[in-house]
């Protein structure tokens, strides 16, 4: 080998496919793997995930060997789970090329929501004043959808809307605020373009930052981007994700 | 030599007592898996039945606790229904996907509860155990057990010693190499020669 190593680790990224497929690895090594297929070449990470995904196929079929028949009774408990179940969790962004991709997680915010529009539903029966709150009719709407993603960075996103009602709210957990002299700003991405739906400042994100998006129109995705100053009129930034509105 | 991949999968529709026997495709599991995600119960409901003995078996197989196996069961299931979007067909089967999943989470719940009690005396034993035959040629045809075990037959006991304590037991490599005294470059050649004769065994491409 005559490529120069980096750190304690072998050089070779694709040596270590076989552990990483297996999940094999310590998280230090996995975390650090990671960030190094990202700044890999493309064709050597191809290579590399070409290798996980034969591992992977490999043992799924051997799989057959341990086949186990599970308690019958799971069979119900699971399905009467998920009749229940509206959280839907999504792929963020997809900033990087074929399967440079990340399994998003369903983390607290969608928990968190679920709370929440219980909460909405549970208050919608109780005596209202005139006008509910936009997010009160969002959480109380026969078509509620939620939708949720990861933020690269860290934290989630989710969008808890109502295409009936027109409207969403934004609830952002534990997302990193914005550096200085920046912000997250939220688009609404149609056909048509993309059109501002408000921006956040690092004073505007807390642990817990909850947003009313008025006007959905016909907009398929909600995209954040960094934008410089106090926002753009149009994305310039880097996108840090986008969740599908379906 | 034709995959494994593209051969029928059987699999048993279940419909409690009155149970019917269909044979479907790793093709029909990604469509299963797509109709999932636009939040089809009932192709839900199908994909566990084609796909529970080999998740179930494989979360037992790490965690060797019933209690524990149920719970990470449903647990991967659940995350089925919510992630099923994630998907993607180009980066692979859905089998595998699922079984990706499956194991990350027995792994993540071995680690959790060796960190919690004494790793030696619940999990200690290195042995290789014999596959379970117990379940029935509706569930997973049994040519295509009998290939895997050959398949399985035919590594080294070395190989076999590597994939038992890695992927069976959720040994990180390092742990692995500890155990068996061997350097991590023997260990990581050890595993990458097991899976290389699994694969090219298997008919994988």
């Amino acid at each position: 080998m005559t490529q120069p190593h980096d750190g304690v680790q072998d050089g070779d990224l694709l040596g270590l496919a076989v552990p990483y497929a297996l999940h094999a690895l310590p998280d230090d090594e996995r975390d650090d793997l990671e960030g190094r297929l990202a700044h890999a070449a493309l064709n050597e990470a191809d290579a590399f995930y070409d290798e996980v995904r034969a591992v992977r196929e490999t043992m799924a079929l051997v799989s057959s060997a341990s086949a186990a028949e599970p308690p019958a009774d799971l069979r119900q408990r699971l399905l009467s789970q998920v009749a229940g179940d509206n959280v839907r969790a999504l792929p963020t962004a997809r900033q990087e090329s074929g399967r440079r991709r990340r399994t998003t997680l369903l983390t607290a915010a969608a928990a968190a929501v679920i709370g929440l529009g219980a909460v909405g539903v549970g208050l919608s029966l109780w005596p209202q004043p005139a006008q509910p709150s936009t997010a009160q009719q969002v959480f109380a709407a026969p078509d509620v959808h939620t939708i949720s993603g990861d933020i690269p960075g860290g934290g989630t996103a989710t969008v808890v809307f109502s295409r009936d009602k027109n409207a969403g709210v934004l609830v952002m957990n534990n997302v990193p605020k914005p550096k200085p002299g920046t912000v997250y700003q939220m688009w609404l991405v149609s056909d048509k373009g993309e059109t501002s739906a408000g921006t956040m400042d690092d004073k505007a994100v807390a642990p817990s930052t909850t947003a009313v998006l008025a006007d959905l129109g016909n907009s398929k995705a909600l995209k954040f981007t960094v934008e410089p100053g106090s926002g753009s009129t149009q994305p310039t930034g880097q996108v840090v994700a986008e969740l599908p509105l379906v | 030599m034709t995959s494994l991949l593209d051969a029928p999968v059987k699999l048993r529709l279940d419909a409690s007592d009155n149970q019917r026997t269909a044979t479907v495709t790793a093709t029909d599991l990604d469509g299963l898996l797509r109709r999932v995600a636009q939040r089809d119960a009932d192709a839900f409901a199908a994909f566990y039945d084609a796909t529970r003995a080999r998740v179930y078996g494989l979360v037992t197989r790490v965690l060797r606790d019933r209690g524990y196996s149920e719970e990470t069961t449903q647990d991967v299931y659940l995350q089925v229904w919510r992630t099923a979007e994630s998907y993607d067909p180009a980066s692979g089967t859905a089998l595998a996907w699922l079984l990706t999943l499956a194991h990350r989470r027995a792994v993540d719940r071995v680690r959790s509860e060796q960190a919690a009690s004494q790793r030696e005396s619940r999990y200690g034993a290195a042995t290789v155990e014999p596959p379970t035959d117990n379940v029935s040629d509706a569930v997973v045809a049994s040519d295509e057990r009998r290939q895997v075990a050959a398949c399985l037959d035919g590594l080294t006991e070395v190989q076999r010693e590597c994939i038992e304590l890695a992927y069976y037991q959720g040994m990180t490599y390092v742990e692995v190499s500890e155990r068996l005294s061997a350097n991590l470059a023997t260990v990581k050649s050890r595993m990458r020669d097991a899976l290389r004769g699994l694969r090219n065994c298997l008919g994988v491409r």
